[in-house]
């Protein structure tokens, strides 16, 4: 394109020399002096049960032990580990009806895995024999895993304020009837010539991100409570833990680690109340906790599995009229986001397609299931496996080719996104229909496939999605930044913005560049000390690049005003005649009259004075640019997938040939980046449709908290693939880019499963579409096409 | 516990250390020498995070082997790879094909591809995808890992790596 000079371009990502050397330093590589080990006591007996006896005795005499702890040796403040709460006004949680529920030990044991006490040991070896000679005694309660189990009258009550154990649904006074709703649903569907409604299953997959838990605190000196997390969420953990300690936040240090991965696992608190809680038992030693992966499966946040129902009507003429649903999630053991998920699985909804009604229901019931938190998506994978099904069953009914139906009745620019009331500024999606269809040669292939015999059947099946950047209105989007110009024309950018790997730090980096009109190699970016930088949100609601790099793109311009305010200054100009380049202002029209940024910024710290004469030379000061940044919009990103399978009917077995991913992502301000996004949601994508969830028996007990046992898409699993990256910049983005980290593993989930339905003519109605599954449908069936 | 005196050789530089028996190497490496460039991912030698090269480029998994069976072997981790200031070629393949993120499993993901390409040189993509089997990457769906690794065989041909 040219019009810019690092936007654009494939840099060098900032992290990865330390990445591929092992230099990196995630939380567990992080040694000290001093050091003692954490290990939780937990209950893998019982998913539901109340604690009758504990005694620590035997541990606390074990060889290394310096502390053990009950649930009445740290505080019993009760806390919520999401970090919702911190997202929204202090009236909109009230409205919402969050609530802390969860202890840092239980007596009251509620998922398999919940903590009961703990161990601090001399070393992890020590720290785990202890913890086998704690001995407990439980009573055991009914197991509900479902929210239909427990919903039932009879059933026990998780919490006293949350009746018939609905943790949350869509409070009445934001939310009429309790739904997210326009128009008169039931109206609608008397208008309807076609009704297609199923209820399906949208299963509990887990993030599985490489780095399992790893923490260390210290109560120092100082009285401050120091915090090494891989957390994607600083600024936010730093509240929450100075409001659960009840510390002053000057009290409370985040020191952000290397993030192995998070992909919404670690967004918000998970094992840091635990640590800090071990760490103040012992002040001035460092504590370390570490979680085995199993203990990382079962105590991290997943995705929120549950009952999904839907119901769509269409006019003979494809007009979609009505589209009534509700979902029942299965959140878990504790409230964690129970109001998150809830509401936005209906959002992705409500802004993919303009049905003259809409009627949404979002509820959230307590279960013994392990908690349930983000995962990439945030509930639009579960909407997409429901949605994208039924409206390829109303297409088939209709006769209409589904590419051709979806371009003519999705929501585009004007039409209210997944907010009511923020219309669409910007949308793609019809390219990116076209040019997937193009490379994968749909119209051909959705022919040939009409016609198929044999055992095995192939299909060609589309999805299409719409997601966000950052999530403006409904939560507070905000981040501090500020850039400091060092004395030779450096730049150092101060920030709380998280990378999980994702390579945010390099685009901001890029646009902090290209604002300033400096070399990439110019720019430092420091993040990760929460003493230091101001607030930013966290890394949630792929949000980072479009919110964070608008706080950049400001600060920047901020310092690059008075980098010319001070060049108009010493050239005697005025600044709109002013033009930089080479990090050299120039006069338009005068060659001769220019000053060196360099000048500029050595001036300001080193030069300012005459020291014979006292007299004043250049302009004092070191320049500093700041942005309290609130973005105007979110941005939203589209996107469609095409994807090729193949199924066998004998075995059930789907094999994925190929994706096409065309995505409509406002500028991509780092190719490589952009396609590293999409290429990773589509292995987690393809997981959640297909071979990913995680299982209990009738008891309770996770069954596959292991990558022995959990089948995620290995490198020989993965299809062809080809991303597609429409740039449509959008108007509020920075240098137009939109969000991108959820996108790519949403319209995965849909177009296999329709995938699926174009080879064998049956829609499966629970994820993942195991083999059993299609082997049963086909059963019951009788008949396949 | 019984416990061994043994001698490791890591990234050509020897220690003499004392370990139970059942001390795994990744502990080994990790805790006692401080090689925390190997990665504790599962334990049970399911994803590859600790993969460390034994002996030149034999490659295994560091949670499933007992330390005290490693006295007089020479280990190499990601760290040791460079040679004068300069990264191992497969290292900037990785570096040049973006084929990182979050970087958890890069360490074991280099020195797997360092085995695969010394066993096969010139490995076709099914090869490839077939190779890296025993190690998970979480955020790449490894399309840029297999163009990374097929890069670096490629350049790596005669050079002697």
């Amino acid at each position: 394109m040219g019009e810019f000079e690092v936007v654009g371009k494939k840099v060098e990502r900032v992290d990865v020399r330390a990445k591929v050397t092992g230099g990196a330093l995630y939380a567990a590589d992080v040694q000290m002096a001093g050091m003692l080990y954490g290990k939780i006591v937990r209950c893998y007996d019982y998913a539901h049960a109340k604690v009758t006896g504990l005694d620590l005795t035997e541990a606390a005499k074990c060889k290394g032990v310096i502390r053990v702890l009950g649930p009445d040796d740290v505080t019993r403040k009760e806390y919520n580990a999401s970090v919702l709460d911190m997202m929204v006004s202090t009236d909109m949680r009230g409205v919402l009806g969050d609530i802390d529920d969860q202890n840092i030990f239980t007596d009251h044991v509620k998922h398999y895995g919940d903590a009961i006490a703990a161990i601090i040991a001399t070393s992890e070896e020590a720290a785990e024999r202890a913890a086998e000679k704690v001995r407990v005694s439980y009573e055991e309660l009914p197991v509900y895993l479902t929210a239909e189990a427990s919903k039932q009258p009879d059933a026990l009550q998780f919490r006293p304020e949350k009746p018939g154990n609905l943790a949350f649904q869509l409070p009445e006074m934001a939310f009429p009837d309790n739904c997210y709703a326009w128009g008169d649903v039931d109206k609608s569907f008397e208008d309807a010539d076609i009704i297609v409604e199923d209820t399906f299953y949208v299963p509990k997959q887990k993030q599985c991100q490489m780095e399992p838990g790893s923490y260390i605190a210290l109560y120092d000196d100082q009285g401050r409570l120091n915090c090494w997390t891989s957390t994607q969420m600083p600024k936010l953990v730093q509240k929450k833990l100075a409001n659960l300690f009840e510390l002053p936040m000057t009290r409370v240090k985040i020191n952000q680690t290397v993030i192995g991965g998070g992909f919404g696992a670690r967004l918000g608190m998970v094992l840091e109340p635990e640590t800090c809680a071990l760490a103040m038992a012992v002040p001035g030693r460092p504590v370390k906790l570490l979680s085995t992966r199993e203990e990382d499966w079962v105590t991290s946040p997943s995705r929120h599995p549950g009952k999904y129902w839907m119901r769509m009507g269409f006019k003979k003429d494809g007009t979609p009229v009505a589209c009534d649903a509700r979902f029942e999630n299965y959140k878990g053991a504790y409230y964690v986001d129970a109001s998150g998920t809830a509401f936005t699985t209906g959002a992705w909804l409500g802004g993919m397609y303009k049905f003259d009604s809409l009627r949404y229901h979002g509820e959230s019931y307590y279960t013994n299931q392990s908690i349930c938190g983000a995962f990439r998506g945030y509930g639009n994978p579960q909407t997409n496996f429901v949605m994208e099904q039924l409206i390829d069953r109303g297409c088939a009914e209709l006769g209409v080719d589904p590419i051709e139906w979806r371009k003519k009745w999705h929501k585009t620019v004007g039409d209210d996104g997944w907010c009511m009331g923020v219309p669409y500024n910007s949308c793609a999606l019809d390219e990116c229909l076209d040019r997937a269809a193009e490379a994968i040669g749909w119209a051909e292939k959705r022919e040939k496939y009409k016609h198929q015999t044999g055992t095995v059947r192939r299909g060609i099946g589309v999805a299409v999605m719409n997601h966000t950047s950052g999530a403006m209105p409904m939560l507070l989007e905000h981040t501090v930044c500020d850039v400091l110009l060092h004395q030779d024309a450096t730049a150092t950018l101060n920030l709380a913005c998280s990378d999980m790997g994702q390579g945010s730090h390099t685009t901001l980096r890029q646009v902090a560049a290209e604002t300033l009109g400096f070399p990439y190699e110019d720019i430092h970016i420091a993040t990760g000390n929460s003493d230091a930088a101001g607030f930013d949100i966290g890394a949630h609601a792929s949000r980072t690049l479009y919110v964070g790099g608008g706080a950049v793109k400001q600060a920047c311009e901020d310092a690059r005003r008075q980098l010319f305010e001070r060049a108009a200054l010493e050239l005697e100009e005025s600044v709109d005649n002013l033009y930089m380049e080479d990090k050299i202002i120039h006069v338009k029209g005068a060659s001769n009259k220019s000053i060196s940024v360099e000048t500029i910024t050595d001036q300001g710290v080193n030069n300012f004075m005459n020291p014979e004469t006292g007299e004043r030379i250049g302009q004092p000061g070191q320049i500093q640019g700041y942005a309290s940044f609130f973005p105007p919009h979110n941005a939203p990103p589209f996107g469609t997938t095409i994807a090729e399978v193949e199924v066998d009917t004998e075995t059930g077995e789907v094999r994925v040939l190929e994706l096409v991913n065309a995505h409509d992502v406002g500028k991509a301000i780092h190719p490589g980046v952009v396609e590293g996004q999409l290429d990773g949601g589509a292995q987690q994508g393809l997981g959640m449709v297909l071979t990913e969830e995680t299982y209990y028996d009738d008891k309770g007990i996770c069954q596959n908290n292991s990558f022995t046992d959990y089948k995620m898409f290995g490198p020989s699993d993965m299809p062809k693939m080809t991303n597609i990256l429409v740039e449509n910049a959008d108007p509020t983005g920075p240098f137009g880019a939109k969000g991108v980290g959820e996108a790519g593993l949403v319209p995965p989930v849909g177009a296999t499963a329709n995938a699926i339905f174009n080879a064998i003519g049956i829609q499966i109605l629970e994820a993942p579409i195991t083999p059993e599954k299609v082997l049963r449908a086909i059963e019951e069936k009788g008949d396949i096409i | 516990m019984k416990k061994h005196a043994i001698t490791l050789t890591v990234n050509g530089e020897e220690h003499d250390l004392v370990v139970p028996s059942n001390r795994t190497l990744l502990d080994a490496l990790r805790d006692d020498l401080g090689y925390t460039d190997t990665k504790y991912g599962c334990g049970t030698g399911e994803c590859g995070a600790c993969t460390v090269l034994v002996d030149g480029t034999t490659s295994l998994n560091g949670c499933l082997t007992l330390a005290a069976t490693m006295d007089g072997r020479s280990i190499t981790t990601a760290a040791g790879l460079a040679r004068d200031g300069n990264l191992h070629p497969v290292q900037e393949s990785f570096i040049r094909h973006d084929a990182v993120q979050c970087g958890f499993c890069t360490p074991g993901m280099v020195l797997k591809t360092i085995s695969l390409l010394a066993e096969n040189p010139t490995p076709s993509e099914a090869e490839i995808r077939h190779g890296l089997e025993g190690n998970i990457c979480r955020c790449t769906g490894y399309s840029k890992i297999v163009e990374a690794v097929q890069d670096a065989g490629s350049r790596m041909q005669g050079t002697g790596e």
